[in-house]
């Protein structure tokens, strides 16, 4: 019975094409575009050396030998271009160089925006006459101790990284995308319940006369349903890491699992709908569509800003919310060494994955028809 | 005018799927004008960064620390709990911690050289400023400290802030310019080409897909009208729904951007836009020749306009996208839409962009035609 039931179902799945597309295409086409939109947003906000324009109006040895220090090296800071006054506005109005050095006995600088590479040229600069107007001073009060004045900078800041993951925002876009992935999945809860309820489907009212125990009937058909979102997911997953290069960490038993519990709580909330709304298939698809998407763009599918302000704004709103369940859940694997975030998120999961069956049950089970 | 008032009935009919498209533009435009209000300012405005201090001490020299970094950081309250930390690092809400252990300043005037820990979005340019302005007061104040021994904290205080007070003339190369970003209105443009290319190729593929079925078209070709008279009113009839969305459309990104109404730039983007929305009624119509089936027709359009919107610097600005991105971008005429509207915000030539949109248009549009012409002369659908 099992095997009849699995196999032939499978095999109806398997040629539903629309269904394959939006379960399984339509996330792979959409993590493309993140990934092709986001090629350059991860490097983002990280330093890359500045530009800049040195206008020489006087020797200045000391200036001279800090800028050449900051400018070699592994990552330099600053990339100077030695020109004329002239050159160097031409330079800077076609923004080719940050900024403008103008070197004399005070530093002036020359910039046509605000900026923070305009900033910490300032700062340099800024910098060099802090340091000026401290030796003076000594200078002047103690300048006995001129002679051994040791000017080299100490290092006073350490490093205490707080995660071993890299904190790159695009990263939630693709947690994000899974999530709603598994929750697309519902797509496959809302046929199975069509089809197994005589009012919804010709095929429920056929099944509902034939000497099948109804539930395993139901059970049977909805593992073939999982199957077929567990095979999707996994493509996804492997065109995620293996194409897209996307970095989940090293847990990857743990992904595996969340993927599993993820799908299920999708298939189900599929179901629930299903059992639960009144109204033709359209409306409930629509439903289905419309929830994911919201509950997507609260997680950051569109906005990865929109997370955090849902986050710190409105708390309640990422318990009650499946879809960041399963995201933060993929994101606490990849960015905490302790898993209390993890569990905290699964067991969210799993109470709503409970509760989408339990109420799916109680709704299908023991329905009589008077007539059909 | 059957063929005419035939169309006009099966836009109707999906008026509710549009009407839902045109919910999400009005509502990504509202999300988009609460979260991007550009800052217009003049002259030079030193950059601040957002960071967070945890000082288990206070004395002098943290009081004096936190005033240099004040010019340069706000100060964020955020609990000291590593879930809330690193969610907005991640996030971006702050981009360094700082934390202060105790006995720092006991240390530091000794000379013993004690550290503080630093937690930041490694690599980040925000953390290099921060860390410039740090180093530079520890180090200004180290050098009173070896030099003057037994300096008391007050002294070493004032004379490190009074030596780091010196700010370096910054001067604008145009001095009078502001520098704002260029307004909202390219964003709500911009965005338009997303709603309007999913609407106008959901709709006309809808029809054609009507007219395009076999026992229809057979049906239709005995009618006594000639076929010249059935395509120019099915054309008419299409031009008419592109040109209500486009109206529409333009009509509400007009409204979102009404404080920049004014601006003389204004015409160009409806100009812009109008382009636009031939070239993509010219898609519309090829994709309509082109597919088989109702389910094919939102997954194409979907598909269609997600990704040539994504690669094309709607959703992501054309700045941060990558050089190969562009290349295959600008086969698409969303790339020059994009273009163009980013030439009018700064005021330049932007006469190559709508050409090539026009261009692409009328290659579209003879393309769907030759198609088109290829599938009647089909004998079976």
């Amino acid at each position: 019975m099992f095997g009849h039931i699995f196999v032939y179902r499978l095999k109806v799945l398997l040629r539903d094409k629309s269904m394959i597309f939006w379960t399984m295409i339509f996330p792979i086409a959409l993590a493309t575009f993140f990934n092709l939109a986001f090629g350059g947003f991860s490097s983002q906000g990280t330093f890359g050396t500045i530009p800049v324009a040195v206008v020489l109006e006087s020797d200045n040895i000391a200036f001279a030998d800090t800028l050449e220090k900051m400018s070699t090296g592994e990552s330099p800071m600053f990339k100077p271009d030695f020109v004329t006054p002239s050159q160097a506005d031409a330079l800077l109005s076609d923004g080719k160089v940050a900024g403008t050095i103008t070197v004399a006995d005070t530093m002036a600088l020359k910039v046509n925006q605000s900026g923070i590479s305009q900033s910490i040229l300032k700062i340099f600069l800024d910098r060099y006459a802090h340091t000026t107007r401290t030796v003076s001073r000594i200078a002047a009060i103690h300048p006995e101790s001129l002679q051994n004045m040791d000017l080299t900078p100490v290092t006073f800041t350490k490093d205490a990284p707080i995660t071993t993951g890299n904190l790159d925002m695009t990263l939630n876009y693709f947690y994000a995308l899974i999530a709603m992935a598994c929750f697309y999945g519902s797509f496959f809860g809302l046929e199975e319940v069509s089809l197994i309820q005589a009012n919804l489907s010709r095929r429920g009212a056929r099944l509902n006369m034939a000497p099948v125990h109804k539930l395993k009937a139901f059970i049977y058909s909805s593992l073939a349903s999982y199957t077929i979102l567990i095979g999707e997911m996994m493509v996804l997953m492997a065109y995620l890491i293996f194409v897209l290069g996307v970095n989940f960490g090293s847990q990857i038993g743990l992904i595996l699992v969340t993927v599993f519990i993820g799908s299920l709580a999708g298939l189900t909330f599929g179901s629930f709908i299903a059992a639960l709304v009144k109204g033709d298939a359209n409306m409930k698809t629509g439903l289905l569509i419309g929830i994911t998407m919201i509950g997507s763009f609260l997680s950051g599918m569109m906005f990865a800003e929109m997370k955090y302000l849902v986050q710190t704004k409105f708390p309640l709103l990422t318990i009650i919310n499946p879809v960041n369940l399963l995201a933060d859940a993929f994101y606490a694997l990849y960015f905490f060494s302790t898993y209390n975030r993890y569990l905290l998120n699964i067991s969210g999961l799993l109470i709503f994955t409970v509760i989408f069956a339990l109420s799916t049950y109680w709704v299908i089970r023991r329905r009589k028809y008077a007539s059909l | 005018m059957q063929v005419f008032k035939l169309c006009l009935k099966i836009f109707k009919k999906n008026l509710p799927v549009m009407s839902i498209y045109f919910g999400v533009f009005i509502m990504v435009s509202i999300i988009m004008m609460s979260n991007n209000r550009p800052t217009e300012q003049a002259g030079f405005i030193q950059a601040k960064t957002r960071m967070v201090v945890f000082s288990e001490e206070s004395s002098p020299l943290i009081d004096g620390m936190k005033e240099v970094l004040s010019d340069i950081a706000v100060f964020e309250a955020i609990e000291d709990d590593e879930n809330q930390l690193q969610d907005a690092l991640y996030f971006r809400r702050i981009s360094y911690i700082l934390r202060i252990p105790e006995n720092f300043t006991e240390d530091f005037l000794a000379g013993k050289n004690p550290t503080l820990s630093v937690t930041s979005v490694p690599e980040a340019t925000s953390k290099i400023y921060i860390d410039m302005r740090l180093d530079q007061y520890l180090n200004t104040a180290n050098i009173y400290v070896n030099q003057i021994p037994g300096i008391d904290a007050q002294t070493l205080n004032t004379y490190t802030l009074e030596d780091l007070d010196y700010e370096t003339p910054v001067q604008m190369l145009e001095a009078d310019q502001t520098f704002g970003e260029e307004g909202m209105m390219p964003y709500y443009f911009n965005y338009l080409a997303y709603t309007f290319m999913f609407v106008v190729i959901m709709g006309i593929s809808t029809i054609m897909l009507v007219f395009n079925d076999l026992n229809i078209k057979r049906r239709n070709a005995c009618a006594p009208m000639s076929s010249t008279s059935v395509t120019l009113q099915f054309y008419l009839a299409t031009m008419l729904f592109s040109l209500l969305s486009w109206a529409l459309l333009a009509g509400l990104s007009l409204l979102f951007s009404r404080n920049e109404l004014s601006d003389s730039n204004t015409l160009a983007f409806i100009l812009n836009s109008f382009v636009f929305a031939l070239s993509s009624s010219s898609i519309a119509f090829l994709i309509g020749n082109l597919v088989k089936g109702r389910e094919a027709i939102s997954a194409i359009a979907n598909v269609f306009t997600l990704g040539s919107c994504f690669i094309s610097g709607v959703f992501v600005p054309q700045a941060i996208l990558t050089d190969s991105v562009l290349k295959m971008a600008s086969f698409l005429p969303t790339y020059w839409y994009v273009r163009g509207n980013t030439l009018i915000a700064i005021s330049a030539d932007f006469s190559k962009a709508l050409m090539i949109q026009l261009a692409f248009a009328v290659a579209f549009f003879i393309l769907a035609i030759v198609v088109g012409k290829k599938k009647r002369m089909a004998i079976e659908a």
